[in-house]
């Protein structure tokens, strides 16, 4: 049986885009033939679950209770990727309960892969996070995401600063969410569905809509740049599956 | 299945001929098939609004508004010709959106044709428009206007390749008389007897050209 993974996608800093690069994750996977479940901890109403009803389950990663219905089910079989969206301000308590009931034990040991996106505001409190979650992160991998999505910048004019977080954790590996037109976006929000399926100009339930041609196109342009990224760090092999043929096609 | 054409008239120079090229190319397409959609994205310059309003509509791609108006049109195959007169400062906001939202892959797709005819000029600005095209657009697509008036006979060498459209030069008494906005190519050949006229021989071979490009657009679809 192939070897369970978790990926938390998070940060403590609200409004930085978690939800946004959770659903790429979903929609990659799904492109990619990848089982994947998913938990939306944005109790008691999630966004995750907006977009991908089918897979994802609302819980309270406080909860003893939720935390068994995520954890204590990883080796049920398929699927065997879970993706988890911590909403904001929860990431750090989040990975110290993973520490406490031995999860990341379980990682550092090899038994269960687990990946961490960390992602960052254009701010110092949110690049402060970065020391503070780095803590946890043996066996895990690390993942920074600079989030341009809300057209931001991340101290790349000041080197020193820049270095001072970005260089400063050595296993950690960056990635780069690009900017999508707002328009876009906006219009991927109204309709409620995933990106993947906004592209294909279909909605909720796989019925034929009418988006418009020009923000399908930023849409796909957008994604092809975020899958890019994922190409290059590796991520289906990450999760044990390899690169799906078929995805073109998708 | 029956194909859109969609022609895009288009310099990163102002002044060489585009509006005049969209009003000549629109009276040859109402002429041929009775309808026409032309958009005017060129309100910088002389306007093909002004010239022919019945047929025209505004367009804009500095927003994304603006875009979504123009081309989700553009790219409905209704059997109806479009013709774009795209000025000099859209130039190239319009061809990096197309490029960013697969305008060309997704128009193949529905069975629209667009055809880019580049208006060449001898500046730099417009010799790297040019290779920038080439870069983006396949080559049966891309199509260089040779106006006369504008290169004096001295096209680059880089345009010269591939699919080449000459315009002749006017005498400037002839170019005032049609630079009027009353003026209409069709209704001239209809009401002028004298076909021997420099202007009559002037608009028939430039329509003789269009319909050239035409054909050579539907044999290369076959």
């Amino acid at each position: 049986m192939a070897k369970p993974v978790v990926i938390v996608v998070g940060a403590d800093k609200g409004g930085v885009g978690k939800t946004t690069v959770s659903r790429t994750l979903l929609d990659y996977f799904s492109a990619n033939n990848v089982p994947t479940r998913a938990f939306d901890t944005e109790s008691p109403r999630g966004t995750l679950k907006r977009f991908h009803p089918e897979l994802t389950e609302i819980v309270d990663m406080t909860a003893t209770a939720d935390q068994m219905k995520i954890f204590d089910t990883l080796n049920s079989g398929t699927p065997s990727v879970t993706v988890i969206d911590v909403r904001a301000g929860l990431l750090s308590p989040a990975l110290a309960s993973l520490r406490d009931i031995g999860f990341l034990d379980a990682a550092k040991a090899g038994q269960i892969t687990f990946a961490v996106f960390h992602i960052l505001g254009p701010s110092i409190a949110s690049l402060d996070e970065i020391a503070e979650t780095a803590n946890f992160m043996q066996g895990a991998k690390y993942f920074l995401v600079k989030n341009f999505i809300n057209n931001t910048s991340f101290f790349e004019w000041d080197q020193a600063t820049y270095n001072s977080y970005f260089h400063r954790i050595k296993d950690a590996t960056e990635l780069t969410i690009p900017k999508l037109n707002e328009m876009a976006y906006e219009q991927v929000e109204v309709a409620s569905v995933p990106f993947l399926k906004f592209v294909a100009n279909k909605g909720t339930h796989d019925e034929a809509a009418n988006y418009s041609f020009v923000l399908r196109g930023y849409v796909r342009h957008w994604l092809a740049n975020v899958w890019s990224e994922f190409d290059r760090i590796k991520l289906t092999d990450l999760v044990g599956a390899g690169k799906s043929g078929a995805r073109g096609e998708k | 299945m029956a194909t859109t054409p969609v022609y895009i008239i288009c310099s990163p120079r102002p002044l060489v001929g585009k509006t005049l090229i969209a009003r000549l190319l629109c009276e040859f397409l109402l002429l041929k098939n009775g309808t026409v959609n032309a958009f005017d994205i060129n309100l910088k310059e002389p306007s093909l609004l002004e010239y022919l309003p019945r047929v025209t509509e505004t367009a804009e791609v500095d927003n994304t508004f603006g875009k979504m108006q123009l081309m989700d049109r553009l790219i409905v195959n209704d059997a109806v010709a479009k013709v774009i007169d795209l000025g000099f400062h859209a130039f190239d906001e319009f061809f990096q959106m197309s490029e960013e939202i697969g305008f060309m892959k997704e128009a193949a797709r529905r069975g629209v044709s667009p055809v880019i005819l580049f208006v060449a000029d001898t500046d730099r600005a417009s010799a790297r428009g040019h290779t920038m095209l080439q870069q983006k657009i396949p080559k049966t697509h891309l199509v260089t206007i040779d106006n006369e008036f504008v290169v004096r006979g001295e096209l680059p060498r880089a345009m010269a390749v591939g699919r080449v459209v000459r315009i002749a030069a006017l005498p400037v008494f002839l170019k005032t008389y049609i630079d009027r906005l009353t003026f209409s190519f069709t209704n001239y050949l209809r009401n002028e007897k004298d076909t021997s006229t420099e202007l009559h021989q002037w608009i028939r071979e430039n329509y003789f050209s269009f319909r050239e490009l035409e054909l050579s657009l539907m044999l290369q679809r076959s």
